[in-house]
């Protein structure tokens, strides 16, 4: 099962993340390395640390131990690295980089579609606004949104907000993107349209690092799908293998549990 | 000149009397403006009076817009005019009882909403009506949902008692000045005054919470 | 008791001196007391204890007494470290430590009540945390404090009315000289308090379009970070 990852050149490097809340340990000990161009999915149990491993990739939950490198810059490390003003500026230029995009969708209710895709584009890539509205219209043109350019995001459903979550990454010219259960908040009608476009983005090589409910989904993207339970890492692998015949029995009891589930109505996905 | 803390130290007792005087104002005029809050609250849901009900948004409104040392001013100077020849201390409790008391008739309207109008009605399906009904059902619901408010509008009444000053009452800011132009030492003899208003604020504002988890229990 | 109407004519020249003046003082008062409130408000979510325990000091002290002994403090302590300024000036310095205070609170509230993922969103694109707060969250802040703003507003223009014991010739001020001078203590006081009910309602008023003009304009849609069910018969 175990890819050679280390053969390859690795892209984002996390290693020895520790991370505990009040008195609950949400990661122990965890190291992931993704190369470039990888699509990697993350699968498991709600409260398995999934989402946590997620955001401590962009530092935005700091890790209490452990490092966060992409392409060999330190991205996070602990002892916390905001503790000086360089620091959180490499840390802000780095997360510049890497695009998250949220369950909850998070887009800005105070600026219309296209403002929200230029914003940090100006704000934070220091942008001029020619250049920015082109890019945020391409973005928009490729995620199937570019004719709400000018729609208020509460006139949007949920599908289309997210979309446009992801072509406000996708103007930052991302070289990796993080997405947290990106379809978990969708009415199920409207999550093939989010999904097919996360496809046509692992197609065009997009490195991203997907946590997911989507098992179908994950077998159709995934170079690799990653299995966590209680904090830990229990078994990786490419998902013909490990999601067909899996080694580790908590694996299968999480599949097995899943398809039950599976034959109930849509709606309870 | 530097700051002198033996003048704050030895205005200390006087001090202290005098934020006794300042405690007592508020705690009467907070009781005076509890009852007639909730008198005019009844009396306005229950009579359902257009006339009654305008003469008290018109009371309101009033006490609201306009500053609170102007509204003592006015009983201070005008009630011994029509004849009504009261102290500074009495001219000082109504003024501070007619202006907490607008604004506690705002809050307990507010707690009243959240009384359900099914608890009216399981009311006097028991057959409770009348005077029961509100002491025994709707009251005591509605000062429950009411607490943080009252709370927070008893730090005000407090604040305001050292606006008396200005019409004579002796409280706690009117000593403090006595003492000062006495020795000369306002910061000192201020400073001392000051931090007594801090503790005593600051200690009713936190008791809020306190109070709300003394009831809740009492309650269950 | 009889009412001598002739005060109100041959001292309003006066008392709108004093209203002017009151006017001046509280929007003097609120220039600074603003800025000065967005400073205390995201100071108390510094990530530098020292500034979060320097900063909810100075709020809790402003909210925790009475005015009346801050105006007698700033009137002492002023000129005790060598500033001597006009009373008007003491006392728009006063009001404005007073009111950003409030101002501090009521922005704090408007910031905590904007949702949490709003600000993570911002991070995440390589904002700074000043950057997020001036392009994210600040503009949601505003349609959601403006009615507590005008709140605090309408309490300074009372509040300037205890400014009248530092000799401050203000409305207040203005009726205890008429009111010396005529021996008609209710002509005086009935008169400037209409004049602050007038003021307030004006204010009041004012705000309250305002008000309506930013909410129409923000769509309303602030609360689109929590998980707010769509509509699901909206096309996708």
């Amino acid at each position: 099962m175990a890819v050679a990852t280390e053969t390859k050149n690795n892209f984002l490097e996390m290693t020895g993340i520790r991370k505990s809340f009040a008195n609950m340990t949400a990661l122990q000990d965890v190291s992931l390395s993704v190369p470039k161009g990888e699509v990697v999915c993350i699968i498991g149990p709600s409260g398995c640390g999934k989402s946590t491993l997620l955001r401590t990739a962009n530092w935005l939950t700091p890790a209490d131990a452990g490092e966060v490198r992409l392409d060999g810059e330190l991205v996070g490390a602990m002892p916390d690295m905001r503790s000086t003003s360089v620091q959180a500026r490499s840390l802000n230029a780095a997360r510049a980089r890497i695009g998250m995009v949220f369950q909850q969708f998070n887009v800005w209710p105070h600026m219309n579609v296209l403002e929200n895709v230029v914003c940090p584009q100006m704000v934070v890539a220091k942008r001029g606004r020619d250049i920015a509205e082109k890019k945020a219209l391409a973005a928009l043109a490729q995620v199937g949104l570019e004719d709400k350019k000018k729609d208020w995001p509460e006139n949007l459903s949920g599908g289309q907000k997210q979309r446009l979550a992801i072509a406000r990454v996708l103007a930052m010219d991302p070289v990796l993107m993080l997405l947290d259960e990106p379809t978990s908040a969708l009415d199920p009608e409207l999550v093939s349209g989010v999904l097919a476009v996360l496809k046509q983005l692992a197609e065009k090589g997009m490195t991203m690092i997907i946590v997911t409910h989507e098992l179908g989904f994950a077998r159709s993207v995934a170079d690799r799908v990653v299995f966590m339970e209680g904090g830990q890492i229990i078994e990786e692998g490419s998902p013909n293998v490990i999601l067909r015949s899996p080694s580790t029995k908590r694996l299968q009891f999480f599949l097995e549990k899943l398809n039950i589930t599976a034959f109930k109505p849509k709606s309870e996905s | 000149m530097k700051f002198d803390l033996t003048y704050t130290l030895d205005a200390l007792p006087r001090l202290l009397d005098g934020s006794l005087v300042t405690l007592k104002l508020a705690l009467l005029g907070f009781t005076f403006s509890v009852v007639l809050a909730t008198i005019v609250t009844v009396a306005r849901t229950v009579s359902k009076s257009q006339i009654f009900g305008a003469i008290i948004a018109v009371y309101i409104s009033f006490i609201r817009g306009t500053p609170i040392l102007v509204q003592i001013f006015l009983v201070y100077y005008v009630l011994p005019i029509i004849g009504l020849n009261i102290g500074p201390i009495t001219a000082g409790i109504v003024a501070l009882t007619l202006n907490s008391a607008a604004f506690i008739i705002e809050i307990l309207r507010g707690g009243l909403a959240s009384v359900s109008k099914g608890q009216f009605e399981a009311a006097r399906s028991l057959g409770l009506s009348g005077f029961a009904l509100w002491v025994k059902v709707i009251l005591p619901q509605t000062f429950m949902a009411s607490i943080p408010p009252l709370v927070n509008e008893f730090t005000q009444l407090l604040k305001a008692t050292a606006l008396l000053s200005t019409i004579t009452v002796v409280e706690l800011m009117r000593v403090s000045q006595q003492i000062y132009s006495n020795n000369y030492h306002p910061i000192e003899v201020l400073t001392g005054a000051f931090v007594m208003y801090f503790l005593m604020c600051f200690a009713v504002s936190r008791s809020a919470s306190w109070l709300e988890a003394t009831f809740e229990v009492k309650r269950a | 008791m009889n009412i001598d109407l002739s005060i109100f004519t041959n001292y309003a020249p006066q008392l709108f001196l004093g209203f002017w003046m009151t006017i001046k003082i509280v929007v003097g008062a609120i220039i600074l007391s603003l800025p000065f409130g967005l400073v205390l408000a995201l100071g108390r979510r510094s990530r530098l204890k020292l500034v979060r325990v320097l900063t909810t000091s100075f709020i809790e002290i402003f909210r925790n007494t009475p005015f009346i002994i801050q105006v007698f403090m700033f009137f002492y302590v002023l000129p005790f470290y060598g500033l001597h300024l006009p009373a008007a000036y003491v006392g728009i310095v006063a009001l404005a430590a007073f009111g950003s205070a409030y101002f501090a609170e009521v922005i704090r509230g408007g910031i905590n009540a904007v949702a949490k993922g709003q600000l993570e969103s911002a991070r995440a694109t390589g904002m700074s945390d000043w950057k997020a707060m001036r392009f994210v969250i600040l503009p949601q802040t505003l349609p959601i404090i403006l009615p507590a703003m005008t709140n605090q507003t309408l309490s300074l223009v009372k509040e300037s009315a205890v400014l009248s014991t530092i000799t401050v010739s203000e409305l207040t001020m203005a009726a205890i000289k008429v009111q010396g001078e005529t021996f008609r203590p209710f002509e005086a006081f009935i008169m400037i308090a209409l004049m602050y009910w007038a003021l307030n309602e004006t204010i009041a008023t004012i705000m309250r379009r305002l008000e309506r003009k930013v909410s129409s304009r923000s769509n309303s849609g602030r609360a689109s970070g929590i998980a707010r069910a769509d509509p699901a018969v909206k096309d996708d």
